[in-house]
């Protein structure tokens, strides 16, 4: 039989449910927050990409900005990290000296980066044409915004032979810069248009045409450059992202320094379990409060309704079943105000979305607010325990009253 | 006859601590009460009567001695059996009445069920006819704060009989009604007890006992006279 509540108690037990409602809610809606921030975040850097990549950098380890020091990578580097475990494969990169286009004229400055067949950085983000292939030679994938320069679409720049010119001094935005060597014109056919977001400025040329325009830069040949300039980077791809973290050491052990994305994102992870840990506090002590008013609730009921305890114990109630009786009347606000603050949270969370969208229209079209069903069920366990817990001694005091003292209370 | 006695008590005692003193409220009392009897308790204020039928009800330990209820010895019951006991072996009726406010009578009477599983439509189809059977039909919907005092007795009396108890204990029952309901309640227990009911009523109107089979006598805690 259930004891309802009535007239007073019927008010108090309105406002305790209340303020469960109103602490669930907030760490509801804080944690969706946090939640679509991370999502946010996590997928731009998933569209920049691979979690499966390491790049190599021709500086020893632990380099960062202007301390950094040189390291040369030889192709006994590369040979040395094409043994590592879990490396599936290792992609070489020479960037020769800036450029720039000439039948695009001063706006059409370029990086040409010599790069390996099937690299990862020349993978599906084609407008046409195709990607490297091996055996290429005097060819280029170029990005849209260059083509455009030199044909009236992306398509039609597919087979058009262009000139580009290595070194000398070219434009970058409004300012002129003397850059490096003698220029030096090169013929190259343009097999492929990639989509400008990934770079404005690469050339995706063969990595041994690279290599070349980069001797001839500064009146050396191939082989002097590998051997002592060395190549600018390597792309070293992980048959497992979760991988990534041995091959980032085997680098490291190797004399180089390295980057992975999969590192950056884990940074990432670690600096939001901060920023959700911070805000999901301020909603717990919301709930905190919420559970003193559940204890405070539950202890005036237990001494308002002493009598009743003495006369349910006096016909048989076991003292688990007066345990029972209370803990279920604190598990009902619980439920009750978890599932109002779980509604108050995704309804609050929707307006709150509404509203700023309304304020800036450009806002990113994302989610703001993040609800999974982990933070969902979370918070309604949440809810459920902390009123548990709180009516957990007022239980317990009910339920170890003697019947006859109970009976003979006013 | 071999049947257990309804009530066997054997050098029972109660003592409380008050203070520095300790007063025995039950300082060694022997007594049985046969199936079926209707036993009156009288003696004077302090004497221990109330304590003697909080014994035999279940609600109060005893600190010496034993005392089997229908041949269970409660010293043996945990609490939960203890509350079992309560619910089931025995009915115990109040002088304050003690039901529930703001619930109905047929709920209030349904109450020691609800704590030996039965389930809820059993509990009220077994409270109205319980109701039916002591004329309080009419009354079953009520809540408790619209009956009269006789009326509040007569379902308390209805609550402490739902789960067919071995013995009926009443401690002073009519000593907040008139002299006409309390009248008309010692009837009840008479018609009760011809029906073989045990009845153990404690009282200090000797008019009340004489409806009695039998009077035990109580005095500073001990039977002076049976
Ligand atoms: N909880 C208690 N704590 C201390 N002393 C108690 C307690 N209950 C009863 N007593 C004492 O035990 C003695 C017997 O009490 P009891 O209530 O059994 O008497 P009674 O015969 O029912 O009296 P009355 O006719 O006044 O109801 C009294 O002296 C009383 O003060
Ligand atoms: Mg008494």
């Amino acid at each position: 039989m259930s004891l309802g509540n009535y007239g007073r108690a019927r008010l108090r037990s309105g406002l305790t449910t209340a303020g469960v409602t109103i602490g669930t809610a907030l760490v509801v809606l804080l944690i969706a927050l946090a939640t679509g921030a991370e999502d946010n975040v996590r997928r731009s850097i998933f569209s920049i990409g691979d979690l499966r990549l390491v790049t190599v950098q021709p500086f020893q380890p632990g380099a960062n900005g202007l301390s950094a020091v040189p390291r040369t990578i030889t192709d006994d580097t590369v040979a040395k990290l094409k043994g590592v475990a879990h490396v599936d494969g290792v992609y070489r990169q020479f960037d020769a000296p800036l450029g720039m286009v000439v039948e695009g004229g001063d706006d059409a400055t370029i990086r040409p980066q010599g790069i390996e067949p099937g690299a990862p950085v020349d993978r599906g983000d084609l407008l046409a044409g195709r990607h490297l292939e091996a055996g290429d030679r005097a060819v280029a994938v170029i990005p849209g915004n260059i083509a455009r320069l030199v044909a009236p679409t992306a398509g039609a720049a597919i087979g058009r032979t262009v000139t580009m010119r290595v070194g000398g001094a070219v434009k970058l935005g409004s300012t002129r810069i003397g850059g490096s060597g003698t220029p030096r014109d090169y013929a190259v056919k343009i097999v492929g248009v990639f989509d400008e977001q990934a770079s404005q400025t690469s050339f995706r040329i063969p990595l041994d045409d690279a290599l070349l325009a980069g001797a001839e830069n500064r009146g050396l040949t191939p082989d002097a450059i590998r051997e002592t300039t060395g190549y600018s980077g390597l792309a070293v791809e992980a048959d497992d992202s979760i991988n990534v973290a041995d091959i980032v050491k085997s680098v490291q052990e190797l004399g180089f320094s390295s980057f992975s994305l999969k590192q950056v994102v884990e940074q990432i992870d670690q600096g939001f379990g901060v920023f959700r840990g911070i805000l999901a506090g301020i909603g717990g002590v919301a709930l905190l409060v919420a559970a003193i008013g559940i204890a405070n609730t539950m202890v005036m009921s237990v001494l308002e309704r002493t009598r009743e305890i003495g006369i349910m114990k006096a016909v048989g109630a076991s003292p688990g079943d007066i345990r029972a009786l209370f803990l279920a009347e604190a598990a009902y606000v619980g439920v009750f105000g978890g599932i109002l603050g779980l509604a108050l949270g995704l309804a609050g969370g929707q307006l709150i979305d509404r509203i700023i969208r309304q304020l800036n229209p450009r806002t990113n079209p994302a989610a703001i607010f993040v609800v999974g069903p982990e933070l969902a069920l979370g918070a309604l366990a949440l809810a459920l325990g902390v009123a548990l817990l709180a009516g957990f001694l007022p239980a317990r005091r009910a339920m170890r009253m003697s019947a006859l003292s109970a009976l003979r209370y006013e | 006859m071999n049947a257990p006695l309804a009530v066997e008590a054997l050098d029972l005692e109660r003592t409380y601590a008050s203070g520095h003193a300790t007063v025995a409220a039950l300082a060694g009392v022997t007594l049985g009460i046969r199936r079926g009897e209707f036993v009156a308790v009288m003696g004077p204020s302090g004497s221990g009567k109330s304590t003697l039928l909080n014994v035999v009800a279940g609600l109060e330990r005893p600190t010496g001695g034993t005392v089997r209820v229908d041949g269970e010895d409660l010293a043996k019951l945990d609490e939960e059996a203890l509350a079992r006991h309560r619910s089931k072996r025995v009915g115990m009726v109040f002088q304050a009445f003690n039901l529930l406010p703001r619930f109905r009578v047929v709920d209030n009477v349904a109450l020691p069920l609800a704590f030996s599983g039965v389930p809820a439509a059993e509990r009220i189809r077994r409270a109205r006819a319980m109701l039916e059977r002591l004329g309080m039909s009419s009354r079953a919907e009520h809540r408790t704060n619209e009956l009269s005092g006789g009326e509040l007795q007569r379902a308390a009396v209805a609550r402490a009989l739902i789960a067919q108890p071995a013995i009926l204990l009443a401690d002073e029952p009519t000593g907040n009604l008139d002299s006409a309901n309390g009248a008309a309640l010692i009837a009840l227990f008479e018609e009760l007890h011809a029906q073989g009911q045990t009845v153990l009523l404690v009282t200090h109107d000797a008019q009340i006992a004489s409806h009695a089979e039998r009077t035990i006598r109580m005095r500073d805690g001990r039977v002076v006279d049976e």
